[in-house]
């Protein structure tokens, strides 16, 4: 599967079709998703309406880990088996999970003022979400700083796979610490939200990874295209 | 237990959301038609 698609030509033949396919599954999935997490789904009964920012929290903090571990994934590929996409798809990865990351910060801190009563509190989660946007932040600044490309990608790849010791961090940080924080939503094979949440949740979740799909195609397929013309170039000026 | 109104923090967080998602959408997109523009050129010139 991963030497399939290492190879450029291939992936661009496979990504022209998939993309627009991501995109439109991402569109219907939002246009059901927000409506229903928005004004159909029940108010909860301790939370009441402010449980509906669940809906746009929960999947972006999911998929904020979910990126990350992609990227991680990645970064070990480029660094043991130098296939030419892994990078690319890294880099690529990095705006979206980096969106995703803030997306959980922010709408966790506005969904903490009316239940917690604060803005923001320094414990194990909050604190280790918010260390996970710096090494997203960090990630892409190393690639900006460092010309030669396959020296960023080895640096980058190399502080990926170190930063992937937050990932366990953040999941069990409500287990090992004492915090403000709801535990995970998944408890063993059942799931402690109300049943009648886990669709509206679950359809979120769905969207959130079609988009993720989506944008991570256009962006590997810019950045192929980006070498391209920039390969040309140098060519012409030779 | 919540009293008063929440919409606020409600529609804030989604406006929060939907606009980020929107606005990385329009930024990926963009950069992905430009690329593809100046590819295509590229390929076209003799």
């Amino acid at each position: 599967m991963i030497s399939t698609f290492a190879n450029p030509a291939r992936f661009m033949a496979f990504s022209a079709w998939a993309t627009p396919l991501f995109g439109a599954l991402a569109a219907v999935l939002f246009a059901i998703g927000v409506p229903w997490g928005y004004a159909l789904s029940p108010a909860d009964y301790q939370q009441g309406e402010t449980v509906r920012i669940m809906y746009v929290h929960v999947p972006a903090a999911w998929m904020s880990l979910i990126v990350y571990a992609t990227m991680g994934g990645a970064s070990f590929v480029s660094l043991v088996w130098r296939h030419a996409l892994a990078d690319v798809a890294a880099r690529a990865a990095a705006p979206i999970g980096a969106t995703f990351a803030a997306i959980c910060l922010i709408t966790g801190s506005i969904w903490g003022a009316p239940t917690w009563g604060t803005w923001w509190e320094w414990d194990g989660r909050l604190t280790s979400m918010l260390v996970l946007f710096l090494i997203y932040l960090g990630y892409i600044a190393l690639w900006a700083a460092v010309d030669d490309e396959e020296k960023a990608g080895r640096f980058a790849a190399i502080l990926c796979l170190v930063g992937l010791i937050n990932l366990p961090i953040i999941k069990f940080s409500v287990d090992w610490w004492s915090t403000l924080h709801q535990r995970s939503i998944f408890q063993g094979s059942s799931m402690s939200v109300d049943p009648s949440m886990v669709g509206p949740l679950m359809t979120m979740f769905a969207a959130y990874a079609a988009l993720f799909a989506t944008l991570l195609l256009v962006n590997m397929r810019a950045a192929i295209h980006r070498r391209r013309v920039e390969a040309q170039r140098l060519r012409s000026a030779a | 237990m919540i009293t008063g109104d929440v919409s606020a923090f409600v529609n804030a967080a989604y406006a929060v959301a939907l606009g980020f998602l929107a606005a990385l959408a329009v930024v990926v997109i963009g950069r992905g038609v430009h690329w593809a523009k100046r590819a295509k050129e590229l390929e076209r010139k003799p």
